[in-house]
């Protein structure tokens, strides 16, 4: 594949979310091989798209089309988009008690690769992506997300991506919760996934993360819009003067 | 077949009544009076709020059934295969207290354990049975415990002498007829000082569909935990669909003695349970874990009861209840500590999951704490599965209906963790089955 084909496109998306529309209207391609940052403020829609866009019961999409490798994704419920290549890590990733990260991870590689697969090789697998996140192997055994730290929950979520290897990764507020050490491995595991076949776009609030996983193109959204696109100089920008420029710029306000 | 809507008197002159001794034979005929001058449960008052109890009174005249399905077969060849390979200590099939057959028994007889009937044990161990039969489930807990009391055939009795560990399970199947079939089963189990024993006490058969009759199960378990022994009695009620069932547990746990219960329930159309350990001396521990999974319409009504007569002692239950189609499950859960019990220990959760609208689950906490210097909690909690955790996992590639089969299996794992080997593959088995076409 080439890295000129689009690899994810969304054409004006809307979401709603209890009667209130919160995203109104967001269209971005992603082609093989980049990264995009959306950079907002709290509250201007970043999660309501990620999560709308994985099939989140909560989030209605009204209208609009989403594309990951030409096929349209919304009609699919949410394991459909995930076997189809879409992921996304949670920002608030649920406990899921009596199942181990281990089963969790067995059942979700043995889904994408089907009933028929061997799975012989998945312990190995698993051990070694652990490994590259320094999470400790008991963490295999232990129920998922269940008395994790915040920052467990994220590793955890960028292991599910490692082993999963999908084309297309949501990455929502993964750098929350991090320390610097913990931000340096999380970012690694980001980096080591990134090819020239696979997409990512990083959801965040603080442009932190964009100084170890660099972003191609970075976006701002307010209000529920992207308002504004550039290159990395984007986000230092933001980080420098916050979102105020953008609002007056743009004549907008961050919160939907 | 004539379940009548009234009461029924139990006659004087009927065989079971002769069984035994004569200090049994009074016993039982004085649970035959005790029986019949008590009057049935009003429906609402304590206990029956959430059960007819008129469902429970049955005219013995109906037994009458030996026939039994391949189920049964299946089960005990399994069952007989794990006592082939060592899973198991011994094997017992009890056959509506008519037909009791004992399996592996000699090698434990060989350490002084005794696994035979009743009626042999009134003669070989007297002074415990006498001692110890209908010490604790007798007519003065209710009238359904009299009825077992006067009309149990022949029962099944267990002794672990002093010191004496048994290291693999003995298990025991008692299996109801498939039509017009009434049984009263009945055990008495004496773990001695510092011994240990696991049990398993599986309850099936019955009847299938609608024209099959009576299909009743009445029975009573006595346990005695001496000081400083270690018992785990796993329960396990795969009756039809058809059958009305009551069964009352009590265990009595001396000194240093702890006591583990595992609670099954699948079977059954109308199935009343309750079990009780009460801690008689410091140090004592109780832990009853209960897991039921009802579907169909069918009803269970299940009660605990831990009942601290000693301070320093301690319990805990975990019942767990998973519910689908318009299946019903009542709890109550009674913690009793006594005026005198000081510095125990006692925690209560009963957690309750309904797989979807028209099924239903009740949970009562009931506590009579006489003492102020206690450690307890309960709570309870019931509700749908968490729509955002199926979610989670369907994010990840895993389908609606597995990533529900994976949410169930962990709301149960803690529990089933708890089930000896050689039943784990059975009860992974039926939970698989009752979570198809949901
Ligand atoms: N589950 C929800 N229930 C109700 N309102 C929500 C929910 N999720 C998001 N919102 C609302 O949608 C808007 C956008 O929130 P969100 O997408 O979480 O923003 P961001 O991720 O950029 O901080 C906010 O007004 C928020 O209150
Ligand atoms: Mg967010």
């Amino acid at each position: 594949m080439s890295h000129r084909t689009t690899l994810f496109e969304l054409k004006d998306i809307h979401v709603e979310v209890e009667d209130k529309e919160v995203v109104k209207g967001v269209s971005l391609k992603v082609k093989a091989g980049e990264v995009h940052a959306i950079m907002g403020p709290n509250g201007s829609g970043k999660s309501s798209l990620s999560n709308a866009l994985m099939g989140h019961p909560g989030y209605e999409i009204t209208s609009g089309e989403a594309y990951l490798q030409g096929h349209s994704i919304l009609e699919m419920p949410p394991d459909e988009r995930s076997r189809a290549g879409l992921f996304l890590a949670f920002q608030y990733p649920l406990a899921v008690p009596g199942v181990t990260v281990a089963n969790f991870l067995r059942a979700a590689l043995k889904a994408h690769r089907g009933p028929e697969a061997d799975m012989s090789d998945f312990r190995r697998l698993l051990k070694r992506e652990m490994a590259a996140l320094s999470i400790d192997p008991s963490f295999a055994t232990r129920y998922l997300n269940d008395g994790f730290s915040g920052g467990e929950k994220k590793r955890v979520e960028i292991l599910q991506m490692s082993v999963l290897n999908p084309k297309m990764a949501l990455l929502d507020e993964t750098d929350s919760g991090l320390d610097i050490d913990a931000l340096k491995t999380v970012s690694g595991g980001i980096n080591r996934f990134h090819n020239a076949d696979n997409g990512i776009l990083l959801v965040t609030h603080y442009q932190r993360l964009l100084n170890y996983v660099q972003p191609d193109f970075v976006h701002v959204m307010l209000g529920g819009r992207l308002v504004k696109s550039g290159g990395p100089e984007l986000a230092l920008k933001l980080e420098e003067n916050g979102y105020d420029w953008v609002e007056q710029e743009t004549g907008l306000t961050a919160e939907v | 077949m004539s379940k009548s809507n009234t009461d029924i008197q139990i006659p004087e002159a009927i065989p079971e009544l002769e069984r035994g001794p004569v200090w049994l034979r009074q016993r039982r005929q004085s649970s035959r009076q005790s029986y019949n001058s008590t009057p049935i449960p009003q429906r609402g008052l304590h206990l029956w709020r959430y059960t007819d109890p008129q469902r429970f009174v049955v005219d013995r005249g109906d037994a009458s059934d030996t026939v039994y399905d391949e189920n049964y077969d299946r089960i005990r060849q399994v069952e007989l295969k794990h006592l082939e390979s060592g899973h198991l200590s011994a094997l017992v099939t009890d056959l509506g207290g008519r037909e009791i057959e004992f399996y592996g028994i000699e090698k434990l007889g060989e350490r002084g354990v005794a696994v035979m009937p009743v009626s042999e044990a009134v003669e070989k161990h007297h002074d415990l049975v006498e001692r110890y039969l209908y010490e604790l489930v007798s007519s003065s807990v209710g009238k359904f415990e009299a009825m077992n009391g006067a009309l149990w055939n022949d029962g099944i009795f267990i002794y672990v002498p002093d010191g004496v560990t048994v290291d693999r399970p003995i298990h025991l199947i008692r299996e109801l007829g498939r039509t017009d079939s009434v049984q009263f089963p009945r055990l008495l189990v004496v773990v001695g000082k510092n011994a240990e024993l696991t049990l398993v006490d599986e309850y099936g058969g019955g009847a299938f569909g609608t024209q099959a009759g009576t299909s009743y199960s009445n029975g009573a378990v006595e346990i005695f935990g001496l000081e400083g022994s270690r018992t785990r009695y796993v329960t396990l009620q795969r009756q039809s669909a058809a059958t009305t069932s009551y069964l009352t547990h009590r265990a009595g746990i001396e000194r240093g003695a702890s006591m583990l219960t595992l609670a099954l329930a699948f079977g059954g159309a109308v199935t009343k349970q309750n079990f009780g350990v009460v801690l008689n001396g410091p140090g004592a521990e109780s832990k009853i874990y209960g897991l039921l999974f009802g579907a169909g319409h069918q009803h269970f009504d299940n009660h605990t009861l831990h009942h601290h007569s000693s301070g320093q002692t301690r319990s805990d239950i975990d019942f767990k209840v998973v519910l689908r189609d318009r299946a019903i499950s009542a709890y109550t859960g009674l913690i009793r500590i006594d005026p005198h019990a000081k510095s125990c220990e006692a925690y209560q959760e009963n957690r309750n999951l309904l797989l979807n609208k028209g099924c239903r689950a009740e949970t009562i906490p009931e506590l009579e704490i006489l003492n102020e210097d206690v450690t307890c909690t309960h709570g309870a909690t019931l509700g749908p599965i968490d729509p955002l955790m199926v979610h989670y996992l369907q994010s990840r590639g895993i389908e609606h209906r597995e990533a529900v089969r994976m949410i169930v299996a962990g709301f149960v794992s803690d529990t089933l963790r708890q089930v000896p080997a050689d039943l784990r593959d059975r009860i992974s088995e039926v939970v698989n089955q009752r979570l198809e076409h949901l």
